[in-house]
């Protein structure tokens, strides 16, 4: 612990390492596979084999015979309790995708569940299946659900401000074919849930989650308790990827193995069940249009996506509307429409990545964007700075944008890069790439109330506790929270202690999705530290007989405003635990007699606990985004890639990417470099390197080793810039960076590979086979046309 | 992905190996392979990967990884060098004999897997390596949603539903250095000893891969000396992790673009490495200048045999042999 | 089936276990051991976080050996890097310039480093590279990660001089 002399004027906006940290690197951090509740059973899922089948006999008596095993459940167990996309818990009569839950055991062994569930006979009457949207379309095709004719689940468009008309009157109309391929998630944590549903009025759960409040509410509707009746307790969370942030079967099926085996039973994905577990993105195809003007203006962008939901894919309908918006984020545009239709095909559901949808369609915008440029003869910067909006715009369903940098971020990384000297320049087979992008910061709209609150508890000994119910992910928003507390109550972030995530103590959070931990979490712990800091400010005042209006909390002390630690004799005893301070008096004055003008945050603390009335300092706060659908402030960013491609081989090299992020306000300019490096990792992997190879709907590449996730190697050099807007919403100004850098950069990325290889590339990832197939192709092309 | 039930062996010499094998192995057929009453295992990595897949389900695994006999590495007094089969591939890569004298067997050894991997793995189980295919290497659930194939005793193969064999793929590194080093195994038994070259010792199926009978395993390879200049590439999606998409290992002797005697193997993209003939005619004929290249590089199409879009497709395996080929003759030139 | 009596040293305690032929060495130490620092993933040998460190302080996949292979032998997990309570300077680097986000690999991470280092105290980035790429690092993209192990050569030899001057 630091010498209090020492002590910062200021927790925010330094840069603060994880106050997780020593417990993460000791080894110490619990994770769910870590955790072994008295008496648990291992339990195993039996899967269905086939895309399509009728269970037409499911014998489970062998298994249930078997010694050791606890239980055994089946779809009759499971009646009425569904997860997210109306995936049943457990599936009775019609299998529509391999690995649905058919069955399962839990045993007192992982040996003995496998042996169980080989014992289970299933026999299947195999059904007519599609497993692409070409074949899902069709007039004969079979259908994955009987209710829902001709295999469409949903259509929706959103169409906003004059889409045709700027369509018509446009110089140029760009159109190109666009499509992605599934991927997985792929957090280092495998899928895994422990329940302990031993007693029937109290279920609970650990499981790596985004969100203890929402699975608190899926358990208990499909339990039909109370939510006081459920705790989730999220220990640490091994990474999410918009991945963990729904309740799947597997959830369910081990809170059913528990109930009916009155045992504690962990479920835990093997192998290549991860990817049969996951809900990600499916085969998406998208068609782009681009309206646009000789001057470069972008007048209006249309797309039409055609998106695999699997077999079950109700919610992606509903996300359409951001990855459509979030062109009118970034430019000034006339019209915007995005028209989405969802399929089913006898795959697994699909749901969203790492990005969302919109890695998708930032690859293929900016590509294009980039070569329109290009084909008008302005700069791609240029042309994006000629179109970008700026603070005070309003958008075209009625955001207001009140703090905007995007500008700023795309001219820093275009003259950090020295793009106006190289671009077009560059040798053969390098290129270079720029890519914009906008993210909403907290997202309200899908939940009926959509709220954080916050605790601040000072301890005798002046260490803060926050209670929240936000997990930390691995984003490290138990360290901006802390941060925040800190900054409003003046002392370090190290003195502040975070809990989070169990539903039994810690207030509700909506979790952490949607980019909401920083704005809508942030903002209730900051309500909370100022509630706290209130209290003590009442003691404090009556401690040094001034108003509480005077009085400032800096650098681990309460002080009246304009005078200096220094007056008071010097800086007081550090905040240490036990401290117990030798001159705390009930009396306010000093040894000579004068009153003192400030008095340290540890001693008031204690005054407050011990004074007569034994006044307790708990700080309490709430947030909601102010506006009633969708967020109030959005995050905006700018990246620079330079790739080079071995024409030969096709394969790409990602030399350095240069981010410029507008995140309101670098709470942690640490973490912050974090999650840029984070999301350049993942975007850079998704358009390069990520695809579920398929063969007829069954992945063949579902491990670690083949499913191709870039290491050490292959990263760039990145290099941040941090651009502070100072949003009014957020925190101190702060907004989001969870999820803005990441559709930036796979923007970026995939146009400097267009750049370089001087081709539209139709498809992400662009492994090294399709780079050097688009490059055949070109080739081609260019000889056709100057023949 | 449990590993299967077994019994677990630890014989402390290779006299008392081979005679631990002899028992546990009679009564198998050559042809039953994949019904293995007894696995060797050293490493691991490829063993218990397999093992935890069903795809090896010995009654029987004995563990040879702690046998003296196999440590050894040896300069014999003909100038060739002898290495045990156990010799892990992170002691062989900073072996000073190795590295001065087998540069390419270095540069394969480099290339295998990750750091960890070679920190476990073994010489003889890279030569060893199971091959490997999509519809084969994930659970035994995942293959259960599917009719069986070759490798797992149906007869039929998912990669070319009308072959008549199976088209698993050989990756392993080492041997195509060792294949053109001109190395020899020496394989024992409890019944005695044979060596046979590495070149020899593969075939092109991918079930029955490897020349090895019940109740022998791989103990010594053996390595003329060689002065010729000699390279290895590989290409991998990521770097310092993958199994190849395609590897190449050449040999010439001579200087600059004189030479009068090539050897050419490519690896990766079958069942077994391929050793090329007529690249090599060409370039002992021409030399290795730019054209001569070229044409060498054409002419391995007729020699590639039938290519599958197993791991990558046939038609881009076909353009990774081509470049890499042209790379590492250009590479084997630039030597000196 | 029968068990065996192994004996495993395990930062440095010696002790006996009873195990299957079957049981692996991840197996061993995180159910019998009970240390769970040392994580389960995909149990193949590609994601990295059952990293070990064996007697020589090298990595070790223990996913992938039968746990009676190590009988006699000596390892340690990431619970055994501290001293006294106090972290080791590989750790306090991951801390420092965060290298740690959600954690799950960083106990597989930071033993693969730690093996890196003993090996080349200074490595270059090739050797960084070449030591680290079997493990995934999903959050950190690997950037941050390197910088703490560039930096752990500084780092320690700081530790060295705040000891030698705290005991001066």
């Amino acid at each position: 612990m630091r010498d209090a002399k020492e002590i910062d004027p200021s927790a925010v906006g330094t840069r603060q390492p994880r106050i997780d940290g020593p417990v993460k690197v000791s080894g110490r951090a619990m994770f769910t596979d870590d955790v072994r509740p008295a008496g648990m059973l291992h339990g195993r899922i039996l899967r269905s084999r086939y895309k399509h089948a009728r269970i037409v006999r499911l014998d489970t008596s062998k298994a249930e015979a078997l010694p050791g095993v606890k239980a055994v459940i089946t779809a009759e167990d499971a009646k009425g309790i569904y997860a997210t996309q109306n995936e049943p818990a457990i599936c009775g009569g019609v299998t529509r995708y391999i690995g649905e839950e058919l069955a399962a055991v839990a045993a007192i062994d992982e040996k003995t569940a496998a042996k169980a569930l080989d014992l289970i006979e299933v026999e299947y009457e195999v059904l007519p299946s599609v497993t692409t949207i070409k074949d899902a379309l069709k007039a004969d095709a079979p259908q994955v659900d009987p209710g829902i004719p001709g295999n469409i689940v949903s259509e929706n468009v959103d169409d906003y401000g004059e889409t045709d008309a700027a369509f018509a009157a446009a110089d140029l109309v760009v159109e190109d074919k666009f499509v992605t391929r599934p991927t997985h998630n792929l957090f280092a944590e495998y899928h895994v849930c422990v329940a302990d549903f031993t007693r029937p009025d109290k279920l609970e759960i650990w499981t790596p989650t985004q969100t203890a409040y929402l699975f608190q509410h899926s358990f208990a509707r499909a339990f039909k308790l109370s939510l006081n009746q459920v705790r989730i307790v999220h220990l640490h969370t091994g990474g999410a990827f918009s991945g963990r942030g729904s309740v799947r079967p597997h959830h369910y099926v081990a809170a059913l193995l528990s109930r009916k085996a009155r045992r504690p039973v962990k479920v835990f994905a093997s192998g290549d069940e991860e990817f049969l577990i996951c809900r990600t993105l499916g085969d998406n195809q998208y068609k782009l249009r681009t309206a646009v003007d000789r001057d470069g203006r972008v007048k209006a962008i249309d797309v039409e996506a055609t998106l695999d939901g699997g077999g079950q894919g109700h919610a992606l309908g509903y996300f359409g509307w951001m990855v459509g918006l979030c062109m009118s984020w970034i430019m000034d545009l006339e019209g915007i429409r995005f028209r989405r239709k969802v399929v089913l095909t006898n795959q697994r559901p699909n749901y969203l990545g790492h990005g969302g949808m919109m890695i998708g369609t930032n690859a293929g915008l900016m590509q294009q964007l980039q070569r329109t440029a290009d084909k008008l003869g302005i700069d791609p910067i240029d042309f994006l700075l000629k179109n970008a909006i700026e603070a005070g715009h309003h958008g075209m369903t009625g955001e207001h944008f009140a703090s905007c940098g995007l500008k700023e971020c795309l001219e820093k990384v275009r003259d950090a890069s020295g793009w106006r000297e190289r671009y077009g320049k560059l040798p053969k087979w390098r290129g270079l790439g720029v890519g914009m992008g906008s993210m909403a910061a907290g997202a309200r709209g899908a939940f009926k109330h959509d709220t954080s609150a916050a605790m601040v508890k000072v301890g005798e000994d002046g260490l803060v506790t926050v209670y929240t119910g936000i997990p930390d992910m691995g984003q490290g928003t138990h360290t901006t929270m802390a941060m925040i507390a800190a900054e409003v109550l003046g002392i370090r972030a190290s003195d502040v202690r975070v809990i989070a995530g169990d539903t039994d103590t810690t207030p509700v959070d909506v979790g952490a999705f949607a980019q909401r931990g920083t704005i809508m979490t942030g903002n209730a712990v900051k309500n909370a530290a100022t509630d706290a800091r209130a209290q003590l400010a009442k003691n404090a005042a009556e401690f040094l007989g001034v108003p509480e209006s005077e009085l400032e909390f800096v650098g681990g002390h309460i002080r009246v405003q304009g005078t200096s630690i220094a007056d008071a004799g010097g800086p007081d005893e550090s905040i240490a635990p036990g401290t117990r301070s030798a001159k705390v008096a009930d009396t306010a004055a000093s040894d000579s007699g004068e009153k003192p003008t400030s008095v340290s945050f540890a001693k008031i603390a204690y005054g407050s606990l011990h004074s007569k009335e034994g006044r307790f300092v708990m700080g309490r706060g709430f947030y909601t985004t102010p506006v009633d659908f969708g967020t109030a402030a959005w995050s905006f960013g700018a990246q620079v890639a330079e790739v080079e491609v071995d024409p030969e081989t096709g394969q790409v090299d990602v030399i350095k990417v240069w981010v410029a992020h507008d995140c309101g306000r670098a709470i942690n300019p640490l973490a912050i470099e974090g999650q840029i490096d984070g999301q350049v990792y993942s975007a850079m992997s998704q358009v390069l390197y990520e695809e579920c190879e398929t063969d007829e709907g069954q992945y063949l590449n579902p491990s670690r080793l083949e499913y191709k996730m870039p290491r050490t190697y292959e990263m760039p050099e990145v290099e941040y810039f941090i651009v502070e807007t100072n949003d009014p919403y957020g925190p101190f100004g702060a907004k989001e960076v969870g999820e803005g850098p990441i559709v930036v950069a796979g923007g970026a990325i995939a146009a400097a590979v267009s750049n370089a290889i001087g081709a539209f590339l139709p498809e992400i990832p662009m492994t090294p086979y399709k780079v050097w197939r688009e490059i055949t192709r070109n080739k081609k092309r260019q000889a056709k046309s100057a023949a | 992905m449990l590993l299967p039930q077994h019994s677990y062996h630890k014989p402390e010499s290779l006299s008392e190996c081979l005679e631990l094998l002899a028992d546990l192995d009679s009564g198998r057929s050559a042809t039953e392979e994949r019904l293995a009453k007894v696995q060797v295992v050293a490493g691991g990595t490829d063993v218990i990967f397999n093992m935890r897949l069903g795809l090896f389900r010995p009654e029987n695994v004995v563990s040879i990884r702690g046998l003296p006999e196999l440590q050894l590495i040896e300069e014999l007094n003909d100038g060739s060098i002898r290495i045990g089969a156990g010799c892990r591939l992170v002691d062989l890569a900073d072996n000073d004999i190795l590295v001065r004298r087998l540069p390419v067997l270095k540069q394969a050894i480099d290339a295998v897997a990750s750091a960890h991997i070679r920190n476990i793995g073994t010489l003889g189980g890279n030569i060893c390596l199971e091959t490997r295919c999509w519809y084969t290497n994930n659970s035994a659930d995942w293959r259960a949603g599917r009719d069986g194939c070759f490798k797992t005793d149906c007869e039929h193969c998912h990669v070319i539903p009308s072959s008549q064999i199976c088209h698993a793929i050989n990756n392993a590194d080492t041997p195509l250095a060792l294949i053109v080093l001109d190395a020899s195994l020496t394989i024992q038994s409890a019944a005695g000893t044979r060596e046979i070259r590495v070149a020899d010792f593969y075939r092109r199926d991918g079930i029955a891969h490897m020349d090895l009978r019940p109740g022998e395993m791989l103990t010594h390879i053996t390595i003329p000396p060689c002065d010729d200049r000699a390279e290895f590439l590989k290409f991998t999606p990521r770097r310092g992790m993958d199994f190849s998409l395609g590897a190449v290992a050449a040999r010439c002797d001579g200087a600059g673009d004189q030479t009068s005697h090539v050897r050419l193997v490519v690896g990766s993209v079958s069942s077994a490495p391929i050793i090329l003939d007529q690249p090599c005619r060409i370039l002992e004929k021409r030399g290795l200048g730019d054209e001569a290249i070229e044409t060498a590089v054409q002419s391995i199409r007729n020699e590639m045999g039938e290519l599958t879009n197993l791991y990558a497709r046939a038609t881009y395996k076909k353009q990774l042999a081509k470049v890499l080929v042209r790379r590492v003759l250009v590479a084997l030139r630039e030597q000196g | 089936m029968a068990k065996h009596i192994m004996t495993l040293t395990v930062n440095g305690d010696a002790k006996e276990f009873a195990v299957d032929d079957t049981d692996t060495l991840l197996d061993v130490i995180r159910n019998q051991v009970g240390l769970t620092g040392t994580k389960r993933g995909c149990t193949t040998g590609s994601c990295g976080v059952c990293t070990i460190n064996n007697d020589r302080g090298e990595s070790i996949l223990s996913c992938l050996s039968h746990a009676l292979e190590w009988d006699g032998e000596s390892i340690t997990t990431i619970e055994g890097l501290e001293a006294d309570g106090e972290l080791d300077a590989i750790q306090a680097a991951f801390v420092e310039f965060g290298a740690v986000q959600c954690g799950f690999c960083t106990p597989g991470v930071i033993m693969s480093a730690k093996a890196l280092l003993n090996k080349y105290p200074e490595p270059t980035e090739e050797q960084i590279n070449e030591g680290m790429a079997g493990v995934l690092c999903r959050c950190t993209g690997h950037i941050k990660v390197k910088d703490a192990i560039r930096n752990d050569f500084r780092l320690r030899q700081e530790l060295i001089k705040k000891a030698l001057h705290d005991d001066a």
